[in-house]
């Protein structure tokens, strides 16, 4: 597809007809969880949509957010849309290697100045700039440089929406969000530890759709796929509610599919789309399978306690401390009565001997 | 750090401390510092019975009395059962509970403590109303009354809301909710709230010693 | 059998929104057989147990009427047992799901010919007649 092509006329001119245009654009809808009605609004804006530049920046990340999109059931829906989009650079997926993956990354740039779309993953290390290069060039100095002329910032995955696990207590190498650097653009966070990969595409299908960033919520992630917990779109909700929770990830409770409440789900405080997109083709999701949420998709997920302590149990630091307490209490109140006895005695003693 | 960190973590963990510590304080000092030799020849030499039958005989209404505190009394009794349903029997208190004491006890059903905890708020309503308008308890209350009924009114709504999912997002909620019982805890060892402490030992106290000098109590 | 099947878990769970997707659909069909507009329900949309939009079909059943379109994978259109409502079922080119709707609609709009696509098929018609 040439650049300054509209998707309507490079579908048009693969020879796929207006009844596969209009599906498309219902599976588009339905993956960013727009109502149906909205698909006429779709096909009307994909139709005159115009293929974006995008450029894809990998900082301190283990690769599971791309392995978590190229894993995605690649659809055709979903590969139209990588069709759809010009992705001029990315580590993992371009041919192109050493200066000449760097080229093409400046040409677009260059090219596409105040258009391009930048999709970060991936933490970046301030407390030492060399903790993470590409081709000499510190990651820090990269987003910025990169983020300067971005019509727009998607930061994929916790990583880069909120530092994530290189964030974690003690973060060795200072790691810090996207948004922590970036003040002056719009950024859009699609977390998740990685995140479900319809939702990095849905977001991507938003953008190419409409041009514009969707609605975000305060942690500056998409609405429509953020906008309710797993809690509240949990099947097991009614278990919750009737006070049926498994006690062990044997017990017969699990077994009747109980709430996971009691073995540490995360699912009241997470948001995230799991629950109704779910995962690997929309078979399952964690809580499908009998296993808590463990709250991915929020900020220090992994700096909030064991994943299997119920959230209720709180995070109160250690028995000692109270027993401690305990001693120390019970010791100033016994020794103030004591003090208080015997300076009253002493004042007696004092009376009586001043009588005599 | 957010708010629902903070609530779950220093912020429960300092006021539990307080609490611990605030409570014993005052326990140990209560108990030791009032032992003040009676010097009168004791009409009965062992008052324990005495001590322990006041237990009993305060928890009806004085026949005195009971025309004029009667709904007082039982409105009193029912408010403390249902709070007490509330605390001890909710799914997720009791593993709070148990993260504290080490082991836990069967749950009630949700829809059955939201009936409590409304009933505990409604009654709890009710008497703070009575309190600032009753022109005698106006007279004998005084700020002490009004923070201890606050801060136990504070984590029943918060309570309720956070069930509920009403007004905020439930982290918000749900960290309102912990803020607020922190706020009794750290309260509860120095106003009134101490009387869950102190109600049996200073009755038992009245008892005995009014059974030593011969007097019904 | 796998080992899989040996591990007891009840697969069939509830997640209490099957009945109240009947009731819409009851409702939305009222509509349309009083002729107002058709209702579209995305099923990727509902929190749903596992098995429980198996279910869903299983209660909806099949009716008399079964389209299948070709574009971009298949797409099969089945008119369930109880007239005007449609389960959706859109396939990529490696039969994955996509998306599944139901439909309550007389007839769902991607089983018209479309007016592109019949401009796009005059032309090519004419081409035929050219070159016979
Ligand atoms: S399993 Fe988790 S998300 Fe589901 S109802 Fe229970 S606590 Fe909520
Ligand atoms: S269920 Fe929770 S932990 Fe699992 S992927 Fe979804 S948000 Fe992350």
């Amino acid at each position: 597809m040439r650049k300054d092509q509209t998707l309507g006329a490079y579908l048009f001119s693969q020879g796929v007809s207006r009844r596969g245009f209009l599906k498309f654009c219902s599976a588009t809808a339905s993956l960013m969880a727009l109502p149906p009605t909205m698909v006429g609004r779709v096909a009307a804006a994909l139709e005159n949509a115009r293929r974006p530049s995008v450029i894809w920046l990998s900082f301190q990340e283990c690769t599971g957010c791309t392995e978590s999109l190229t894993r995605s059931h690649a659809p055709t829906v979903e590969s139209l849309i990588f069709d759809a989009i010009s992705l001029d650079y990315h580590h993992t997926l371009q041919a192109a290697a050493g200066h000449g993956a760097e080229a093409a990354r400046e040409a677009a740039m260059e090219e596409n100045a105040g258009e391009y779309l930048l999709v970060v993953d991936g933490s970046i290390p301030i407390g030492n700039p060399a903790y993470s290069t590409i081709a000499g060039i510190s990651n820090l100095d990269m987003l910025k440089e990169s983020a300067a002329n971005a019509a727009a910032i998607i930061a994929v995955g916790t990583c880069a929406a909120y530092g994530g696990i290189p964030h974690a207590n003690p973060n060795p190498t200072g790691a810090v969000s996207v948004s922590d650097i970036i003040k002056d653009k719009p950024i859009i966070n699609v977390s998740g530890c990685p995140p479900i990969p319809v939702v990095i595409t849905g977001v991507l299908a938003h953008f190419l759709t409409f041009g514009s960033i969707p609605e975000l919520d305060e942690l500056g992630r998409p609405k429509a796929f953020f906008g309710q917990s797993i809690h509240d779109r949990c099947y097991r909700r009614p278990f919750y509610e009737r006070g049926q929770f498994a006690k062990s990830f044997d017990d017969e409770g699990a077994r009747q599919g109980w709430c996971l409440y009691e073995l540490g789900c995360k699912g009241p405080t997470t948001y995230n789309a799991c629950a109704t997109l779910k995962w690997n083709e929309g078979t399952s999701f964690p809580i499908g399978s009998g296993h808590g949420c463990i709250g991915c998709s929020e900020p220090d997920f992994w700096d909030k306690g064991s994943f299997y302590r119920p959230i209720a149990a709180g995070l109160w630091g250690s028995r000692d401390a109270l027993l401690g307490a305990a001693a120390a209490g019970a010791a100033i109140g016994i020794g103030t009565a004591l003090a208080a006895r015997s300076k009253k005695k002493r004042a007696n003693a004092a009376k009586e001997t001043e009588s005599t | 750090m957010t708010l629902l960190d903070f609530a779950r973590g220093p912020a429960l963990q300092w006021s539990m401390i307080i609490l611990v510590a605030g409570v014993l304080w005052r326990l140990g000092g209560t108990i030791l510092i009032n032992a003040k030799k009676d010097l009168s020849k004791a009409r009965k030499e062992h008052a324990v019975a005495d001590g322990l039958k006041t237990i009993a005989t305060r928890s009806l209404p004085a026949h005195q009395f009971e025309k004029n505190i009667r709904f007082q009394h039982f409105s009193g009794y029912a408010w403390h059962i249902a709070l007490f349903v509330s605390v001890l029997f909710f799914a997720p208190h009791i593993l709070f509970f148990e993260s504290v004491l080490g082991f836990g006890w069967p749950s009630l059903p949700n829809s059955i403590i939201l009936i409590t905890a409304a009933i505990a708020l409604a009654i709890l309503f009710a008497l703070l109303i009575r309190r600032a308008t009753h022109p005698v308890q106006r007279i004998i209350s005084n700020a002490d009354d009004y923070i201890s009924i606050l801060v136990v009114i504070a984590p029943l709504i918060t309570g309720i809301l956070a069930f509920a999912h009403l007004g905020a997002r439930y982290e918000t909620l749900l960290a309102v909710h912990l803020l607020s019982v922190e706020a009794l805890f750290v309260w509860f060892p120095f106003g009134k709230l101490m009387h869950t402490a102190l109600t049996f030992p200073s009755r038992y106290q009245a008892g005995s010693s009014y059974g030593r000098k011969g007097v019904r109590a | 059998m796998s080992a899989l099947d040996t591990i007891s878990v009840r697969v069939e769970a509830s997640s209490g929104n099957v009945r109240p997707l009947l009731h819409e659909i009851r409702h939305a069909l009222q509509r349309v057989a009083d002729g107002g507009i058709g209702t579209t329900i995305d099923l990727g949309s509902l929190p749903l147990a596992p098995g429980e939009e198996k279910r869903i079909e299983e209660l909806l059943g099949s009716g008399e009427l079964r389209a299948e379109l070709d574009a971009l994978g298949p797409t099969v259109l089945q008119e369930t047992r109880y007239a005007g409502v449609w389960f959706v079922t859109h396939r990529n080119t490696e039969q994955e799901v996509v998306a599944r709707f139901i439909e309550v609609t007389r007839v769902p709009e991607l089983l018209l010919a479309q007016e592109v696509d019949m401009q796009r098929a005059v032309h090519e018609l004419e081409k035929q007649l050219e070159v016979n």
